[in-house]
């Protein structure tokens, strides 16, 4: 047998394991959302002629979830980036206890995101949670963290940033390991004070850390769904419900398979699309950056 | 710095110590008299039904199932995936980064038609499968940069002495691949114990339920009439384990995703 063969038959397993979790998926959903199966056709599948997308342009719902999904993305992954970058050059340091540090402000994002997502509810609760109880004792009075449409999303954002910055922040650590102590070295003993070598340096060099993390951070928080079930279940008044969260519910309430699989497949795209631009801003930004440093 | 580093990281997992230890009454309002303290959180998460212990023994066992599978499977692959070249090498290692950016969620329904048609449903053994698929990405480019470190000549002169495939993968590289097979069953292990849409699609019968499911259901119930007590015991208990995973295997965790970073 010639090596690639050799080579193909031992990857074949894992392959195929990957293209029935991963591939068969899409291709289904493709060919449901083309399908009526709901309880009205006692979920057998019946060819609908495309009425699933046409359903989906008009769905007011479905473009309110998308634009809250995107919000919700946006936020919490500049946030994340921010507090990551900040947390990274932080660990990064030599400091005493650093291995310890490194381990504890890991522990956010080891724990199951349901756990922290309850444990959040109640440090929100109103009025008995630890917040609401600090505000009054300060003279204020109780304010409704996850039961006011207009702000509940933001805390919702906050409860992400705490689970997933530090998983950001090791990326970015990752990052700063590779760039030589001697560079930094030579820039300061030429006088660049430590805000220069980071905006000279440090950044450019990170760029493809943070590219990494951008887009894994990104495709992440466009499927969020198990953070915004557990802590407000996509409410008050579906103010915080995501694409996710609503194919979920078209599929497992509803019971409407056809177009929970369309919901689903739209997403993905939207996902893509997402993904796509996010690359392309980064990567002219990091063109412009190598200009800069040639010239 | 640190402390207001630790403040944010440590503080909402030190008030839900907190409250697991409070009578209910005292969570409302301070108590006027007698003792806030007390244990019975705790007892009325472990003597539940099924008791809190079961879920843990759930989650354990998906994490050990998934996690050996994993690496059974990552490891020919990314030793094939390392020796081959061309555009199919590209290809695949793009794919695999894709996958492991594909968000579970959107999963689900597929993968749950073929649990009904396949009687993989309430089977925490077979819960494995789509867990090891959903890892193998990561593992996959974690474990190939691993084997583009060790030395070729290595491999080579095994290969003069007559070592066939297995023996050099069993006997002369698995063994150098301590470190990375450790950091990678760590991550691996950690997704499939947090892993949530697909369990609570395929798992329907409480004593099956893993951790995650076990406690969000705890949270099933209105935001008013959640027993906050026991549910911070549930937290608290559920969190040990990892806690002591993430403190022994710091180094692990940290050099494994350093590692993928650099190289993926």
């Amino acid at each position: 047998m010639s090596a690639p063969t050799v080579s193909l038959l031992l990857m074949l397993p894992a392959l195929l394991l990957l293209a029935s979790v991963f591939l068969y998926p899409l291709l289904r959903y493709g060919w449901l959302s083309l399908q009526a199966s709901s309880v009205l056709t006692g979920l057998v599948p019946v060819p609908n002629g495309g009425a699933n997308w046409g359903r989906l342009l008009d769905d007011a719902r479905f473009w309110t979830d998308a634009g809250q999904t995107l919000r919700f993305a946006l936020c919490s992954v500049s946030l994340e980036l921010l507090g990551g970058l900040a947390l990274a050059l932080l660990l990064h340091r030599p400091l005493r206890g650093r291995g310890p540090l490194r381990a504890l402000t890991l522990l956010p994002w080891a724990l199951p995101t349901t756990v922290m997502a309850l444990g959040w509810r109640w440090i929100l609760n109103d009025p008995h949670g630890p917040i609401n109880a600090a505000i009054r004792s300060l003279g204020g009075s109780s304010y409704g963290f996850l039961s006011t449409p207009a702000t509940t999303w933001f805390f919702v954002v906050l409860a992400d940033v705490w689970k997933t910055m530090p998983f950001v922040a090791l990326l970015l650590l990752a990052g700063l390991q590779t760039i030589p102590v001697d560079l930094e070295e030579a820039l300061r003993l030429e006088g660049a004070s430590r805000l220069q070598i980071l905006r000279r340096l440090t950044l450019p060099l990170l760029v493809p850390y943070l590219t990494l993390a951008l887009l894994f951070r990104l495709a992440q928080a466009l499927g969020v769904f198990d953070l915004i079930q557990v802590l407000t279940g996509g409410g008050p008044a579906g103010s915080t419900e995501s694409l996710a969260l609503y194919a979920y519910l078209n599929a497992m309430r509803f019971l409407d398979f056809g177009y929970a699989s369309t919901v689903m497949l739209a997403t993905f795209l939207l996902l893509l699309v997402s993904l796509g631009g996010g690359w392309l801003l980064l990567r002219r930004h990091g063109q412009g950056h190598a200009t800069e440093r040639a010239a | 710095m640190r402390l207001l580093v630790l403040l944010w990281s440590l503080g909402p997992l030190l008030w839900q110590l907190r409250t697991s230890l409070l009578r209910p009454e005292a969570l409302v309002a301070p108590l006027r008299e007698g003792n806030p303290w007390t244990l019975a959180n705790y007892q009325l998460v472990l003597c539940g039904d099924p008791p809190f212990w079961q879920y843990l023994t759930n989650s354990t066992l998906v994490g050990l199932a998934t996690t050996l599978l994993t690496l059974l499977l990552a490891v020919p692959c990314a030793y094939g995936l390392q020796k081959l070249r061309g555009p199919m090498r590209w290809g695949v290692g793009l794919a695999l980064a894709a996958a492991a950016m594909f968000p579970t969620v959107l999963l689900f329904l597929a993968l749950l038609e073929i649990a009904r048609s396949f009687g993989l449903a309430n089977n925490l053994l077979a819960l494995s499968l789509p867990y090891a698929a959903l890892s193998l990405p990561l593992a996959v480019l974690l474990l190939r940069a691993a084997f583009a470190d060790l030395p070729g000549e290595l491999e080579d002169a095994a290969r003069l002495e007559g070592l066939g495939l297995g023996q050099r993968l069993r006997f002369v590289l698995l063994p150098l691949l301590g470190p990375a097979l450790a950091s990678t069953a760590i991550l691996v292990f950690l997704a499939s114990w947090n892993e949530y849409a697909i369990a609570l699609t395929w798992i329907s019968r409480s004593d099956l339920l893993t951790l995650p499911i076990a406690i969000a259901r705890i949270g099933g119930g209105s935001v008013f009439t959640i027993p906050y007590g026991a549910f911070a015991a549930a937290t608290v208990l559920g969190s040990l384990p990892l806690l002591l995973l993430v403190l022994v295997a710091q180094r692990s965790i940290v050099s494994g995703l350093t590692r993928g970073a650099v190289k993926g």
